[in-house]
């Protein structure tokens, strides 16, 4: 219920700021200051700016009822009425991917801030395996998925191993971390091997054929919707079994719920918390390397770079998913929906995408409030952790 | 000053906690509030000092109806209190802690410490409360902390002192020490309510007695009272003081310390060399006030907290250092000092919680995989065997009282085949029906011919439970008594004389 | 009855054993390897007869009085001695366990080994006067950053003494430089841009405030929020507003403010005395903030409300209202801060503030909390961050990406080497509770 009202209160602020920024309707608005009757026209001008960029951004990430209605009754179009719907999920299939990731994190009382990094090495490994490596397709994709994980395991355990073992807050790691990782991509595509063969510029090499995730109904259906989705539902059905049946995924519960308790019970809390960050990172790489492999084949220097990458919306749909797998997979597919939709409304309305960046900030923040109390007071709780991991805020 | 609660009800939902108490303290008096825990005690101070507002009944100060908002108001009004756990900054000085709040300002709002450290003096002067301004609370034992939340109170011109439990934490002479202090102050015009559980402490000081079972006033009493009167106004009926054991026939040692040295938190030696046995079919009952050690003891007895150095032997075989999960493996069972934070998840189901030491073990899980028919089985024979009252298996553990949060603990480690038993402060916070319970879960564990090790800072209990008693203070074992020793010798123990001077 | 002796039960009587401190020796470790490191790389790693050479003279003053000559030493030796030094410290440090001083010992040493690095980058194969490095340069280049720094470590010390994490410091550094160059650009006046500064980091610290104090959401989650949402706001801003309006983000600086005399000394006159108006004022709020914090009433309760809430409750000071005051106040510095970054960097773009914020945080921890501390961290750091960026113009063969790695590795080592002997103020990121 809160879920919904949190997504209305979204999009009334994203309405706000369209209003406020698009000069035509702030002078419609100005007018009004000279007299009462220019209300209406203010209203309006506000109802067809925001609905049209609202629109926009629903048919450009659901589907066009005028296209489906054309294609059923012509059995033509198809490509183009299902476009939306394939982007969608193309852009959901990597995030859902990094989500769980982030919400198996949580749920241990760990925050995994550093999802973004991880993605990039693991897009990197990913890409490395599979523009530098050539083997055929049914050893090559694995391979490259695997080199995926590995990457982002790898970034993960620097921050998991640091705070199992010295107690260092894993939030300024895992920071910090992004911009290490950043510093290594450019490295990567400007001073090794790696860049792209005949290239000047921050680009990586691309990935042979046999290492991509080919679309699910062939490049010549023109949807790039790819075979990613069922990495995506392996992991999903995977986090599931962790979470609830698994007694690993009991000791990380338990860890997140109570600390003291999870030590006093025979619980390790350091390999836990090691596990638990190889687990996030091991996915994070994964939704980096799916990323590169499904849509790009190649990374280059603005890989998932910037605050809004994927790594950080990972955290925003996981605490809106409340940390579980069904959850994730749905609030993944609002902000696909959102982030898609927000494309389709750049192009249409001249709206910058961003927006859709900063309505789903809007929507995390009311989220992130009343309902979540509860759950949150179960994360800060376990920032109470263990005589030799205390974390209360900062340290010991 | 003279106050006077009418009719006070304080209500949380459909729970009452007060229901229309009336008391009133005179000038100079030493009133004692008698209760168990869960009488509705802590409430009613906390609707005295502002912190919750009753929803009827009135407070009276000096014949004046007054409604206290915040307590704030209550200091403003006279109204000071000593709290059970300090209210004092750990990390300031006893000046800065004193004049917190009520500040003597210089210029520019810098605080005039010259002048707060000048009062203070005075203020010990006059109240015969020594302390040194400028150390750091956190580095004063507990009874000088105390001293310096009396000393707040006072400097706020309190006229009613109220004394939450204040002898939770202390030793006997430390406990006459605040007695004598408690005359004084009464002595110099100024009221004191005395809020207790202790029998013996309110026959020693109080001027009158008010005992409140269940959120009502049942009775007041003189202090010439006997104790068994007292208990049963406490608790409603007559109190069985003692449990049923067999003889005692104790086998071979099970548990054996030898020179056990343990750290606390900060680095200083809270266990000191000590060594002690066990034997089947005996309960070992470790005495002392809290703050002596034995929580740093049973941290290492169970692997929680690593030994300096030292062994610990379970029949025979080394068990010094293991790891939580060893030392369960081992067959040592753990009733937790603190239930709420090292023994239960709250947001975790009963059935969850049932299991919470042994979830990898068969049969409640295979390969990794969590078995939930059995872990739900197991749960429905343990709720049904140690009559744990919950609406189901599957409401999470923060639904239960604390009584049933306790069985379900017990239920936990008794229902597996345990070596040996360590509990903790077993019965703290309570109510009579399940100390008695837990009591009889703990002899017949002893009766079956097992060895058991339970550290109390209750006497009673300790007196009740214990085949032999050994006193711990300041890390070391004062003495070796068995339960026929008296009261003031097992006190002198605890004070840190050892049995030649304590022989009574 | 036997003698009984009346003992004072509060003397206290227990003994202090010292500890083993691991966490120590570890840290004395890493300090000697960082020593062996200069020695044998800086040190021998330099030819026999390689030199560096340094000037102090600041490169804008040509009139100075005074004028100090430059400073050429043997390179290789030089690194030696100081490589030494560094193990001897550490050495000493590894022995004794000293329980306090540990981070002052630490970031000295780190200060030697920039030094080495300085030493060991700008050395020429012979003794060569003209190619040498203008160590007042650096300094007043690195000042740049470290001011930053101080800024977003002071706007931590506000709020997380008085109990509230605010991970958002990146953000009110992006509002700040946004708000700012708008102003500059327009009103050419950085007074004004100045206050916008102050407003938008005030009103960030609001938001923060509102949601962990009224809804006591997770302060670092709705921290981390905050900022991905500013940084997106400020990109889609930037499409709408500075791409089509130039004049509105024209890259102006804040012109230096000399002080007549002083800023003629020589080897640091300019470094403190040739500053925009933002260094000073940032003196002065250093003092201003040590002050209130340790000297007066408001401190206390401060400090009060930080450590343990409820018994400043009782006292009666109102624990929301001094944490809602304190990050509105610590946010409205972070956004001065903001402003005093655009105002040195020049035209604002996308994600320039790349992380300072957050390198504040670490400067923060490293500095206990204390306003004295922070100030010494961030000048580390400054340093670390500006040689990362500058350095490549000496010929130091380390690729120039691993080198700006360089300030976010020294932030984790701190972080996760000293933390655990840190005392953060006890209620630090706690919701409170009220009965």
């Amino acid at each position: 219920m809160v879920t919904f009202f949190a997504l209305v209160l979204g999009l009334a602020f994203g309405a706000l700021v369209i209003v406020t920024t698009t000069p035509a309707v702030l002078d419609a608005w100005r007018a009004i200051f000279h007299g009462w009757n220019g209300l209406p026209h203010a209203l309006n001008l506000t109802f067809n700016n925001v609905g049209a960029a609202y629109r926009s951004m629903f048919t450009g990430s659901v589907v066009d009822p005028q296209g489906l209605w054309h294609s059923i009754t012509t059995g033509n179009g198809w490509t183009n009425t299902l476009t939306p719907i394939s982007e969608t999920l193309t852009y959901a299939t990597p995030l859902v991917i990094a989500s769980i990731g982030v919400g198996i994190a949580f749920q241990t009382g760990l925050f995994n801030i550093g999802a973004n990094g991880q993605a990039v090495t693991g897009g990197i490994a990913g890409a490395v395996v599979g523009s530098m490596l050539h083997m055929p397709e049914i050893v090559h994709l694995p391979l490259t998925l695997l080199a995926g994980i590995a990457g982002g395991m790898i970034c993960g355990a620097v921050p998991g191993v640091l705070k199992a073992y010295t107690g260092a807050h894993e939030v300024i790691v895992t920071l910090m971390f992004n911009y290490v990782t950043y510093a290594f991509l450019l490295f990567m595509v400007l001073s090794t091997p790696f860049q792209q063969p005949g290239q000047q510029n921050d680009i990586g090499r691309t990935m042979d054929h046999s290492a991509q995730l080919a679309p699910l109904f062939g490049t010549s259906s023109g949807l790039r919707v790819s075979y990613g989705v069922f990495v995506a539902a392996a992991v999903v059905v995977f986090a599931w079994w962790l979470l609830n049946r698994s007694s690993l995924g009991f000791d990380f519960r338990v860890t997140g719920a109570n600390p003291s308790a999870a030590r006093a019970s025979g619980i390790n809390a350091r390999s836990v918390i090691v596990v638990v960050f190889l687990i996030s990172g091991g996915l994070a790489g994964l939704a980096g390397v799916v990323q590169v492999a499904s849509t790009t084949h190649y990374v280059d220097g603005g890989f998932l770079i910037g605050n809004a990458g994927i790594g950080f919306t990972a955290i925003t749909v996981a605490l809106l998913g409340r940390n579980r797998p069904m959850g994730i997979v749905w609030s993944a597919l609002l902000f696909a929906a959102l982030g898609v939709g927000g494309r389709n409304m750049q192009a249409t309305t001249g709206i910058p995408l961003d927006l859709a960046t900063v309505i789903q900030s809007a929507i995390v923040l009311m989220v992130a409030t009343p309902v979540l109390v509860k759950e949150i007071f179960r994360l800060r709780s376990a920032a109470t952790t263990t005589v030799q991991l205390a974390t209360t805020g900062w340290g010991s | 000053m003279e106050l006077e609660l009418r009719g006070i009800t304080k209500r949380f939902g459909a729970f009452t906690a007060n229901d229309q108490i009336s008391l009133k303290v005179e000038p100079g008096q030493i009133h004692s509030l008698l209760g168990e825990n869960g009488a509705g005690k802590s409430t009613l101070m906390n609707v005295l000092f502002g912190l919750l507002r009753p929803d009827e009944g009135e407070i009276l100060i000096d014949g004046v109806v007054t409604s206290i908002t915040d307590s704030g108001e209550a200091v403003r009004r006279g109204i000071g209190m000593v709290h059970q756990h300090f209210m004092l900054v750990p990390v300031f000085s006893v000046t800065e802690n004193v004049v917190l709040g009520f500040e003597p300002t210089k210029s520019l709002n810098r605080v005039d410490y010259r002048q707060a450290t000048e009062d203070i003096h005075r203020l010990s002067r006059q109240f015969n409360l020594d302390v040194d301004p400028d150390a750091i609370v956190e580095n004063l034992p507990v009874g000088l902390q105390q001293r310096v939340e009396i000393l707040k109170a006072l400097s706020h011109d309190a006229e009613l002192l109220i004394l939450d439990e204040p002898t939770a934490v202390l030793t006997p002479q430390e406990i006459d020490s605040l007695m004598e202090i408690m005359r004084s102050l009464a002595a110099a015009g100024k009221s004191i309510l005395f809020i207790t559980h202790k029998l013996k402490e309110v026959k020693a000081v109080a001027d009158v007695i008010t005992v409140i079972r269940q959120g009502r006033v049942v009775g007041t009493a003189e202090p010439s009272a006997s104790e068994s009167e007292l208990a049963s106004l406490m608790v409603g009926r007559d109190v069985r003081l003692t449990v049923e054991k067999t003889p005692y026939d104790p086998g071979d040692e099970v548990l054996e310390v030898r020179d056990l040295v343990v750290l606390d938190d900060r680095g200083l030696v809270a266990v000191n060399s000590v060594s002690l046995d066990v034997r089947a079919g005996e309960v070992l009952a470790l005495a002392g006030v809290q703050g002596n050690g034995q929580t740093e003891f049973v941290e290492a007895l169970v692997g929680m907290r690593p030994v300096q150095s030292g062994t610990i032997t379970l029949h025979g075989r080394d068990i010094t250092n293991l790891t939580p999960r060893q030392a369960l493996d081992v067959g040592l069972g753990h009733i937790p000092e603190d239930r709420q934070r090292d023994g239960l998840v709250l947001s975790m189901s009963v059935a969850d919680n049932l299991v919470l030491n042994t979830p990898r073990r068969a049969p409640f899980a295979r390969h990794g995989t969590r078995n939930l028919s059995a872990v739900n089985e197991n749960a429905q024979r343990l709720v049904r065997d140690f009559d744990i009252r919950t609406t189901s298996i599957q409401e999470p553990a923060s639904s239960l009282s604390g009584g049933n949060q306790q069985k379900v603990i017990v239920a936990r480690e008794l229902s597996r085949s345990l070596e040996f038993l360590v509990a903790s402060q077993p019965t703290r916070g309570l109510d009579v029906g399940s100390i008695e319970y837990v009591h009889r879960q703990i002899i017949e564990h002893r009766n079956r011919g097992n060895g058991s090790l339970i550290v109390s800072s209750e006497l009673d209990e300790v007196l009740a439970l214990g085949d032999r008693i050994a006193v711990m203070y300041e890390g070391r074992i004062s003495g070796v008594v068995d339960p026929t020793a008296s009261r003031e010798s097992i006190g002198l123990l605890m004070a840190g004389h050892t049995t030649e001077t304590a022989s009574v | 009855m036997g003698l009984v002796s009346l003992v004072d039960a509060t003397a206290a009587t227990r003994v202090a054993i010292p500890v083993k401190n691991r966490r120590t020796r570890v840290i004395a470790v890493i300090m000697g390897l960082f020593g062996v490191f200069t020695v044998f790389v800086f040190g021998f790693g330099s030819t026999s007869g390689a030199h560096s050479s340094f000037t102090f003279n600041p490169i804008n003053l040509a009139n100075a009085p005074w004028r100090v000559g430059s400073l050429t030493v043997v390179t290789r030796w030089t690194d030696v001695v100081l490589g030494v030094v560094m193990v001897a410290l550490a050495t000493e440090m590894f022995l004794r366990r000293p329980r306090r001083g540990v981070m002052a010992r630490f970031g000295f040493v780190a200060v030697l080994f920039l030094l080495g690095l300085l030493f060991w980058a700008a050395r020429t194969p012979g003794p060569s006067p003209t190619s040498s490095v203008n160590i007042t340069a650096i300094l007043v280049g690195s000042s740049a950053a470290a001011m930053v720094l101080i800024f977003g470590s002071l706007s931590g010390v506000m709020c997380e003494r008085s109990g509230v994490v605010n991970i958002a410091i990146e953000g009110q550094f992006i509002g700040g430089a946004f708000l700012g160059s708008m102003i500059a650009s327009t009103t050419h006046d950085f007074f004004f841009a100045a206050l916008g500064g102050l407003f938008v980091g005030g009103l960030i610290g609001l938001v923060l405030a509102f949601l962990s104090l009224r809804y006591r959401s997770d302060q670092i989650i709705v921290g981390v929020v905050l900022v991905t949402m500013l940084s997106s706001l400020s990109s889609y801003l930037n499409l709408q507003v500075f791409t089509p309006f130039p004049n509105f983000n024209t890259g102006i600086l804040a012109p230096n403010l000399p002080i007549p005399l002083l800023s003629k000394i020589p080897i640091l006159g300019p470094v403190f005395f040739n500053q925009s108006g933002f260094f000073y004022v940032m003196i002065v709020l250093v003092a201003v903030v040590s002050f209130a914090l340790f000297k007066t009433r408001y401190g206390l309760h401060v400090r009060a409300v930080g450590e343990h809430p409820r018994a400043a409750a009782t006292v009666g000071i109102s624990v929301i209202r001094v944490r809602y005051i304190n990050v509105v106040l610590g946010g409205a510095i972070a956004g001065l801060g903001g402003v005093a970054f655009m105002a040195t960097q020049g035209q604002f773009q996308v994600g320039y503030t790349s992380g300072y914020g957050y390198i504040a945080l670490a400067a923060l921890i490293f500095g206990r909390w204390r306003p004295s501390g922070a100030v010494v961290a961030s000048i580390i750091f400054g340093l670390s961050v500006y040689l990362s960026y500058n350095l490549v113009t000496y010929n130091v063969p380390i690729s120039l990406y691993i080198l700006q790695m360089f300030p976010y590795l020294i932030t984790i080592a701190v972080v996760a080497g000293l933390i655990g002997r840190v005392r953060a103020p006890a209620a630090d990121g706690q919701p409170y509770l009220r009965d």
